[in-house]
């Protein structure tokens, strides 16, 4: 039997608006869940998808994807890649699920969204397997790390930690609840498929699988490069859309929510990413350091691509140029410091070998950061480990709710962006951030960053220990140093045979 | 650290998929080769992955990679291991096409 060829048939099988007689449109599209930018829906059906996929076709490949994933980790199951691996991979792996796995669901809901509620239709048929999708990252992300649970407790946040107020947790759930649970349809297809997936998913699930390859650690590289296969397909739900917008004057709109979604997703790599991929992967696996990484995958094809689809760079382009190779050491330094309130256990990638690497990578590290190891390490071989933790907390920023921090050492530029809204006084880490809250302060201004509620007494009794329980953290799971401080060995050598000489 | 070297990564015209490492990568660069005759083909070998790029445009045919894989192949199959791609995308029944619309 002849088929018709797909393309003869596509548009036809998409087009699903009709007129409604039982409801008025503003009740089968309210504009809360479907946007409203004030153009008619015939401007919606324009909407042109340029990575096309029928049902059929969807269910054959995603069997295929499926099977590849599923039959490398049967296959490597015995061969305790996990056992053997070095402690700093380790962590990278609790980090990235922890972080991720549960995103996912809360992604597929966002999918549905657009399913439902989109105007366009052929957004709605995309939006259908999106939601598939996100639904597939979400289980095959808690199935892998499950046979790990019964080996380290820590493995249990890939499912717990979208649930703790843990403060990562609370910076990540920040910023998808803002790009994804809170927006229309059509701002979900702007800010989370065009602005977040196809831009920074990129770091996460193909950046990471490099160095996950390096490792050895096949099995995850073949899972989250096998889950970027779909987003590379439902990141392009988001692209014409925009065109949409640009085409019926609406730019400055759909360029408000680029600028939002990726500042966002920019602070939330620089302490998820930037430091696995700089100090917890060990050196002789790192395939690239990370701002090698986000000058590949954002600036020279993201930031490409966003520009020929007819919108700007960001207005804070510059900024965020530089922020690349400095921002990240930042968020290490702190989340090091600060290990005993996050999931996994942070490496400190501080070895004379692989200080060499970080101020080849970036030149000045050791003027800068590096004068702040030199403190913890010197406290590390004194044996004088109570300098080496944290007793205060550090001052988080209101947007992004990651610590406000500036570079130290010679260039020490540390400074707040303050905004009082409405009698309360607000602490941003950048004119970004700050800008980002004043683009809608009613969306932000009642949430309570880690330290606000501290301040407010949230948090019982005022000291490590009630921080613990308030974000979750039973014992046994706080993080400490990766390598159980083995890394020092060779500081206290050097000492030694300097006091020797 | 200078943030002129970074935008200069800006600056680039490549399209084209990154795929996932495995024989179909192997059969999409000897089609881009085929297929884009008047184009240098830039592959660059991540190891878990693979940039296959040329400047400004790309097509892929579905007859060209059926061949080089030396078994049945349909356009959709691309997905199963097209983990990312440079440029915009536009699908057809019997070929893929990565462009860009601006040249910098």
């Amino acid at each position: 039997m002849a088929l018709l060829n797909r393309m003869d048939w596509y548009d036809l099988a998409r087009s699903t608006n009709w007129t409604p007689s039982y409801v008025s449109d503003g009740e089968l599209f309210p504009a809360e869940l479907s946007g409203d930018y004030g153009l008619p829906q015939g401007a919606w059906e324009k909407y042109d998808e340029p990575y096309k996929q029928t049902y059929p076709e969807y269910v054959k490949v995603q069997r295929e994807k499926d099977a590849g994933a599923y039959s490398v980790k049967a296959a490597l199951e015995r061969s305790r890649i996990f056992e053997n691996a070095d402690p700093g991979w380790k962590s990278v792996m609790k980090a990235h699920y922890g972080a991720i796995a549960r995103g996912e669901y809360a992604a597929a809901s966002a999918e549905a969204r657009m399913m439902r509620f989109s105007p366009a239709p052929g957004m709605r048929n995309m939006a259908t397997l999106g939601c598939l999708d996100e639904i597939r990252h979400g289980q095959m992300q808690l199935y892998f790390p499950h046979e790990h649970v019964s080996k380290d407790r820590q493995m249990d946040w890939a499912f717990k930690a979208y649930d703790t107020n843990e403060w990562a947790m609370i910076a990540a759930r920040h910023f998808f609840d803002d790009i994804m649970m809170t927006r229309d349809a059509i701002s979900v297809s702007i800010m989370l498929t065009f602005s977040f997936e196809t831009g920074f998913t990129n770091m996460q699930f193909l950046g990471l699988a490099a160095d996950a390859a390096e490792a050895g650690d096949h099995t995850f590289a073949n899972l989250i490069s096998s889950i970027q296969t779909d987003e590379s397909r439902h990141a392009q739900i988001g692209g014409p859309a925009l065109k949409i917008l640009i085409e019926n004057g609406k730019k400055e709109e759909a360029q408000r929510r680029v600028d939002i979604a990726v500042w966002g997703a920019w602070k939330l790599f620089s302490v998820l990413t930037g430091p696995i991929m700089d100090y917890y992967t060990p050196l002789e696996h790192r395939k690239q350091s990370f701002k090698e990484f986000m000058e590949e995958w954002i600036v020279a094809q993201f930031e490409r691509a966003l520009t020929d689809m007819g919108l700007e760079l960001p207005w804070y382009w510059e900024q965020f140029l530089a922020d690349l190779g400095e921002t990240h050491h930042g968020m290490h330094l702190g989340s090091y410091y600060w290990r005993p309130t996050v999931w996994w256990n942070p490496a400190a990638g501080v070895t004379p070998q692989e200080r060499a690497w970080l101020e080849e990578k970036y030149p000045g590290w050791n003027d800068t950061w590096g004068q702040c190891w030199d403190v913890i390490i010197d406290n590390v071989v004194d044996g004088n480990m109570a300098k080496a933790y944290p007793e205060t907390l550090p001052y988080v920023c209101n947007m992004c709710q990651l610590p406000i921090l500036g570079t130290p050492g010679k260039k020490w530029n540390v400074k707040d962006y303050p905004l009082e809204y409405k009698g309360r006084l607000y602490h941003f880490g950048s004119e970004v951030d700050r800008w980002v809250f004043q683009q809608e302060p009613e969306r932000y201004a009642g949430h309570l960053s880690i330290v606000d509620r501290f301040l407010a007494g949230m948090i019982q009794p005022m000291d490590l220990s009630g921080a613990l329980q308030y974000m979750n953290i039973a014992p046994g799971e706080c993080g400490d140093d990766a390598h159980n401080y083995a890394w020092a060995e060779v500081y206290r050598a050097m000492r030694a045979q300097r006091n020797a000489g | 650290m200078s943030a002129a070297a970074s935008g200069q990564a800006y600056h680039n015209n490549m399209v084209g998929p990154i795929m996932r490492a495995g024989d179909l990568a192997l059969a999409v660069i000897e089609a881009a080769r085929i297929d884009n005759p008047d184009k240098e083909i830039f592959v660059d070998d991540k190891r878990a992955y693979l940039r296959i790029h040329a400047e400004q445009e790309m097509i892929l045919r579905r007859e060209t990679i059926e061949e080089e894989l030396g078994r049945p192949f349909r356009m959709n199959d691309l997905e199963v291991d097209l983990s990312s791609f440079a440029g915009q995308i536009e699908s057809q029944d019997n070929a893929v096409r990565f462009y860009f619309v601006k040249k910098i």
